[in-house]
């Protein structure tokens, strides 16, 4: 059963407390050049999620809203998809993890991720890549990831997807200010986390081009034959390996033949 | 050894490096294309305060911190102090009644009084002032600059506690001498424009009770900032029950590009006027668009009331920056004109003082007798509760009620009575600082979280200071007297109309205040 988190970006104040919460937990450095707060907030190798503020002007008047970003934790991540070496891996709480001893640096997560959420430390002698884990080990032990326990409005509810998908699609219906989407539930798939918003998602910085479908599915009936296409294709060489060694070796004995019977003729 | 020979042992030293390498190639590849290998899940290497480590959905009761806008002008974070320990937001919510106290989404604005109490709770010092200590250095380096310095009614009872002397001690003699030792040019006291907002406030009371002017009863104070702006922002329907008179720094500021210009023959664009409170909102106050009196009156444009406002805490920094020797510094004291007090504007500071400078002078104006001895140590509007009430009988008038508030979150109570039109009082004090200014946002941070034995000290203090002033009634200040006769003529005048009130400003479109607490 995959966990998840209900965002209700309607009730967030903007204080911050999530991204605090995840660079104590996370030990994070703080960072002068990516901010985690205001309109120039970006997530970095540092800030595996920020607060970005939004100041949205509907109905002649100004709206001040804000949204936070992480890593989306998708049903079906395409970083796992691309990443050769396994370093990325979806969990059974359905955690996209993340283990840099096994990471190659190829960065091959970072194209494949429609959300472009994985970063790098580029300013690391020996980098890795970096973003939300969902706070893996707390959610293991059956506790919130980090930032929805220390939330003052609960913007964030944290559980089982299908019945977040429930408690979002009531509060849709039961109140008219929501737009009608629930950003995630098929977005790439779908994703672990859900987002609900009464301002338009287009106009808070959310992707609203992104396909229902996962990356992976477009290309998995042929991706899928890599590793038959792979060992047949070391069988293929280790063939023409041997025929070659096999007629290297007639052609030589050929030879040696010929010298031996020339050289009984001139004997 | 023959040359066949040599060639036999290089091949196979490289060969079994070839072989080696490999060997373990394809098998890490392999394990870790399978997902063999485990290998460490990143992340999760600090820690959070433990209310937050509890598995399962038990809610956490004190929790996250309270939002701050980044162009908020009085308090700023430093996120990298934050430990989340939730206490902002207690003293935010429960004390003061702002946060949560609007229903969600948030129109266009983070609701916040300036009050500043975050900063005194805060146990990290994550939460400040904000600092405008180089501004005033700046201001002090000029020497074509004349720098004005007025001192609020606490500020005295609160800075001692920087340098290490005793909780609540007045130190105003040594307060001037060491903004005299910092180069202000000239040192003035709220505490004057203290009396001189008595004599506008009563007098604006004395017409509301009699029916000269038409507002509405009961009359609200408005010294407070951080009260006038939660009174804007929740109870945009009593804003006509505030006095329009301005606070006391902001008369003492609209007078000092005024009347001490004037008097003291200096050009008011070259004077820089600082205050010193014990205050965050006051930050807050100076920046209203409003506050550019002196602008209007003198017809420079760019001119303000008061230029910058610094915290008690902010004043006991620069005195430590500047290696001024504090403790042992000669008394000195404030240069005249605009400095002299009543025991009715040294009690400003205090909740319940403010009503009980007013109702003395109030008393007077009404009756044109010496208020009886009970004015002088009103004791039912004294101390620490959160609504304090009085009775007072004045002859040829009748009763006189009111009542003293300190605490925003004590206020809502009242305000409901007001706004359902059974309140029985005349006059009400709103502080939003619980105990008053002597606990004010901009105090010494004494004792976490601010104890009412450290309040209690300094009201002690403001109360003694009180009792041992010759003149106890803010009428009968002479500098007052002498420069209504001079320069603004009657109290509620025409000049002092447009130098000493002001207007509110409704802004209950920026928020959604919660329906329960109306």
């Amino acid at each position: 059963m995959s966990k998840g988190v209900l965002v209700d970006l309607t009730k967030c104040i903007g204080c911050g407390s999530c991204y605090v919460a995840c660079k104590l937990y996370n030990e994070n450095k703080w960072s002068d050049k990516a901010p985690v707060n205001g309109k120039a907030a970006k997530l970095a190798d540092e800030n595996w999620t920020v607060v970005k503020e939004y100041n949205i002007s509907r109905d002649n008047c100004n709206a001040l809203r804000f949204v936070k970003k992480q890593c989306f934790h998708c049903e079906h991540p395409s970083c796992a998809s691309a990443c050769f070496t396994s370093a990325l891996r979806k969990t059974e709480e359905g955690v996209i993890v993340y283990r840099s001893n096994l990471c190659v640096g190829c960065r091959y997560c970072m194209v494949a991720c429609p959300f472009e959420i994985p970063k790098f430390e580029w300013g690391k002698a020996f980098p890795v890549v970096t973003k939300c884990m969902m706070c893996y080990f707390r959610v293991i032990n059956n506790e919130k990831p980090s930032c929805v326990s220390v939330c003052p409005t609960q913007v964030m509810q944290y559980g089982d997807r299908d019945e977040l998908l429930v408690e979002a699609k009531l509060r849709i219906d039961s109140n008219s200010a929501y737009i009608k989407h629930i950003y995630g539930e098929n977005e790439a798939g779908g994703t672990n986390w859900l987002y609900l918003s009464d301002v338009p998602f287009a106009q808070l910085g959310f992707k609203t081009d992104i396909s229902d479908k996962p990356a992976a599915a477009y290309t998995s009936r042929y991706m899928s034959l890599t590793p038959i296409l792979g060992a047949a294709w070391g069988l293929v060489l280790t063939g023409i390996y041997f025929i070659n060694k096999y007629r290297k070796k007639n052609a030589a004995e050929k030879q040696m033949k010929a010298n031996d019977s020339e050289g009984g003729n001139n004997a | 050894m023959s040359e066949r020979e040599e060639r036999e042992i290089d091949g196979s030293r490289r060969s079994f490096l070839k072989k080696t390498l490999g060997t373990c190639l394809t098998v890490g590849a392999a394990t870790a294309a399978t997902g063999c290998s485990d290998g460490n899940v990143s992340g999760g290497e600090g820690w959070l305060p433990e209310q937050y480590n509890i598995p399962g959905n038990y809610p956490v009761q004190v929790r996250g911190r309270i939002p701050i806008d980044r162009g908020n002008p009085s308090i700023t974070r430093d996120d990298r102090k934050c430990i989340l320990c939730g206490q902002c937001a207690e003293v935010c919510e429960k004390s003061e009644a702002v946060l949560f106290n609007y229903e969600l989404p948030l129109k266009d604005d983070i609701p916040c009084i300036h009050c500043g109490q975050c900063t005194l709770w805060c146990p990290t010092a994550a939460i400040t002032e904000r600092d405008e200590k180089e501004s005033v250095l700046h201001a002090l380096e000029n020497e074509n600059l004349h720098v004005v310095v007025q001192t609020a009614p606490s500020t005295r009872v609160g800075l001692g506690e920087e340098f290490g002397l005793t909780i609540g001690i007045n130190v105003e003699s040594r307060q001037v001498a060491a903004l005299k030792a910092l180069g202000f040019d000239s040192v003035l006291d709220t505490n004057f424009a203290a009396d001189l907002t008595i004599m506008e406030e009563a007098n604006e009371l004395v017409k509301r009770v009699v029916g000269q002017i038409k507002a509405p009863l009961p009359q609200f104070t408005s010294c407070c900032p951080g009260w006038v702006k939660f009174c804007e922002y929740f109870y945009p329907d009593l804003l006509e029950n505030l006095s329009s008179a301005k606070s006391p720094m902001q008369m003492q500021g609209a007078l000092i590009k005024t009347y001490y210009a004037k008097e003291r023959n200096l050009d008011p664009q070259k004077i820089v006027s600082v205050a010193i409170m014990p205050c965050t909102a006051k930050k807050f106050e100076a920046a209203r668009h409003e506050f550019n009196s002196s602008a209007y009156i003198t017809g420079y444009e760019n001119i303000r009331d008061v230029d910058y406002v610094l915290t008690t805490r902010e004043l006991a920094r620069l005195i430590k920056i500047k290696n001024i020797d504090f403790n042992n510094l000669p008394s000195a004291s404030y240069d005249p004109l605009m400095s002299e007090y009543s025991g009715a504007g040294a009690i400003f500071g205090v909740t319940g003082g403010v009503m009980e400078a007013a109702v003395r002078t109030g008393y007077y104006m009404l009756t044109e007798q010496r208020p009886p001895d009970a004015l002088f140590n009103l004791t039912p509007v004294r101390g620490l509760q959160g609504v304090k009430e009085a009775v007072l009988q004045i002859p040829n008038v009748g009763e006189l009620r009111v009542a003293v508030v300190t605490g925003m979150a004590n206020s809502r109570e009242v305000l409901k009575r007001v706004r359902n039109g059974d309140a029985p009082w005349h006059f009400i004090e709103f502080m939003a600082c619980y105990g008053g200014c002597i606990s004010g946002g901009g105090q010494p941070r004494s004792a976490l979280p601010p104890s009412d034995a450290v309040r209690a000290a300094r009201i002690n203090s403001l109360y003694t200071a009180d009792e041992k002033s010759v003149k106890r009634l803010s009428h009968e200040n002479d500098e007052i007297l002498e420069m209504y006769k001079i320069y603004l003529g009657e109290p509620g005048g025409e000049l002092a109309h447009k130098l000493l009130h002001t207007h509110y400003i409704d802004r209950s479109m920026h928020l959604t205040a919660k329906k329960a607490l109306a």
